[in-house]
C-alpha cells in the first residue's frame, strides 16, 4: 500500500467568479476525512458554501489561512492517501460531481375548469 | 389580477430520504429570496448533516425561485399563498407533521405556516429574521435602489442565474402587504432562532426571541449571507431538532 501526497485547489465555483474567501476548516491538520465529508467552507460575493472532499485521506496540510482570499485554482489543500496501485504522477483532486436529486414538480391546486 | 391566484402555479420540490429511513420526523427546509433549495440548503452542508442523523428532508423552490413557477404579478405572493402551497405539499406526500426550518423570508413563511397550521409544526427554526420589517419602503420605491438591508440582499440575488427580477419585485411587494407581527405566536411550537451576530436583517432577534419564549443562537462573526453554511449554525438547529425527534 503505497502512500502519496494529493493537493487539492479551489476548484472554479461557478458565474465568472475568480476569488473565494475561506471562512472556516471543518477538519484539522493530522484529521482524517472521508472522501465528500465537509472539507471546507468559503465565501464567494454571491454565496457562501460548504466544499466538500474530493480524496479519502489524512490531511497533511491546509494552505489557506480563515478570512484569507484564494484565487481559483490555488493550493487549498493537501492529502495523504493510500493507493492500492502505487503511486501515480500528476493526479490533481478534484471536486467530486454532485449527484442531482431526484427533483419533482407538482401542480398544486390545479385549476377545476 | 385573478380571483384565486393562487390556483396556477407549479412548484418544484425534492423529496431525500435518508439511506435508513426511520421513524424521525421530517424536515421542511424554506430558502431566502433570491435563492432557492440547493443554494441556500444543498451546497451548505445542511442536506448532508440532516441525513447524517437520519432525517427526510423535504425542499421546495419557493414559487418566483428556482425551478418553479415565476409569477410576476405581486398578487401570487402573499405569505398565506406560499402557506397554501407549503400545506398543499405535505398533504400530497402524506406528511402530518414535520421540522421546519426557515432562512430570512423562508423564517417569515415558516413563522406563518406554523401560524396557519400549527398542528402540522411540530418545531420551528427561525433563521437570519428579526422583528425589524425587512420589506419596509419597497412598496414605495424600485427594488434594490435603497440602501436598507433588503435593497442589498436584492442586489445580491437579482444576477443570479435563474433569476427573474420581476418575479423578485413581484415577490417583496406580495411579502411586504403583510409586515410581521410576533403577536399571536404559533400555538404549542417550540421555536429557535438563529442569526449571524453581523446580520442587520435579524436585527433585535434577541429581544423578540426572549419576548415570545424562544430560544435564540447567535453565530458568531456571520452576516446575512455567510451564517447560512456555518457549522456553529447548523450543529445549534440540528441539536434542537433532534429532541424527541423520534416520538412524534
Amino acid at each position: 500500500m503505497a502512500e502519496e501526497n494529493i493537493t487539492f485547489s479551489l476548484p472554479d465555483l461557478g458565474e465568472g467568479l475568480v476569488e473565494a474567501t475561506v471562512l472556516e476548516w471543518q477538519v484539522e491538520v493530522g484529521e482524517r476525512i472521508g472522501r465528500n465529508d465537509p472539507l471546507v467552507e468559503v465565501e464567494t460575493t454571491k454565496s457562501a458554501v460548504v466544499i466538500p472532499s474530493p480524496e479519502s485521506g489524512v490531511v497533511a496540510g491546509l494552505h489557506a489561512e480563515e478570512e484569507q482570499v484564494v484565487p481559483v485554482g490555488a493550493p487549498l489543500v493537501t492529502f495523504t492517501v493510500e493507493r492500492k496501485d502505487g503511486p501515480q504522477a500528476g493526479i490533481v483532486g478534484r471536486v467530486p460531481t454532485e449527484e442531482a436529486a431526484p427533483r419533482r414538480r407538482v401542480r398544486l391546486k390545479p385549476p377545476t375548469d | 389580477m385573478t380571483t384565486n391566484p393562487v390556483g396556477d402555479v407549479t412548484m418544484s420540490y425534492v423529496d431525500l430520504l435518508p439511506e435508513a429511513p426511520g421513524e424521525a420526523v421530517p424536515v421542511l427546509l424554506l430558502h431566502g429570496f433570491g435563492s432557492d433549495f440547493q443554494m441556500n440548503w444543498g451546497s451548505t452542508g445542511w442536506v448532508r448533516d440532516l441525513e447524517a442523523v437520519g432525517r427526510r428532508v423535504i425542499g421546495p423552490d419557493l414559487r418566483g425561485h428556482g425551478a418553479s413557477d415565476k409569477p410576476t404579478e405581486s398578487a401570487f405572493y402573499l405569505p398565506e399563498h406560499f402557506v397554501s402551497d407549503l400545506v398543499d405539499l405535505l398533504d400530497r406526500l402524506g406528511l402530518e407533521r414535520v421540522d421546519v426550518v426557515g432562512y430570512s423570508m423562508g423564517s417569515r413563511l415558516a413563522w406563518e405556516l406554523a401560524l396557519t397550521a400549527p398542528e402540522r409544526v411540530r418545531r420551528l427554526v427561525l433563521g437570519g429574521f428579526g422583528p425589524d420589517n425587512a420589506l419596509a419602503g419597497v412598496e414605495e420605491g424600485v427594488p434594490g435602489e435603497g440602501d436598507t438591508p433588503f435593497d442589498q440582499v436584492y442586489r445580491t440575488v437579482v444576477g443570479l442565474p435563474g433569476n427573474d427580477a420581476d418575479a423578485l419585485a413581484a415577490c417583496a411587494l406580495g411579502q411586504a402587504a403583510r409586515p410581521f407581527t410576533p403577536e399571536p405566536r404559533p400555538e404549542g411550537v417550540p421555536i429557535l432562532f438563529a442569526a449571524g451576530a453581523k446580520d442587520p436583517v435579524a436585527a433585535g432577534v434577541e429581544g423578540l426571541a426572549e419576548a415570545i419564549g424562544a430560544t435564540f443562537v447567535e453565530v458568531p462573526k456571520r452576516d446575512h449571507v455567510n451564517a447560512v453554511s456555518s457549522r456553529a449554525f447548523r450543529r445549534a438547529v440540528i441539536d434542537f431538532l433532534e429532541v424527541d425527534a423520534d416520538e412524534a
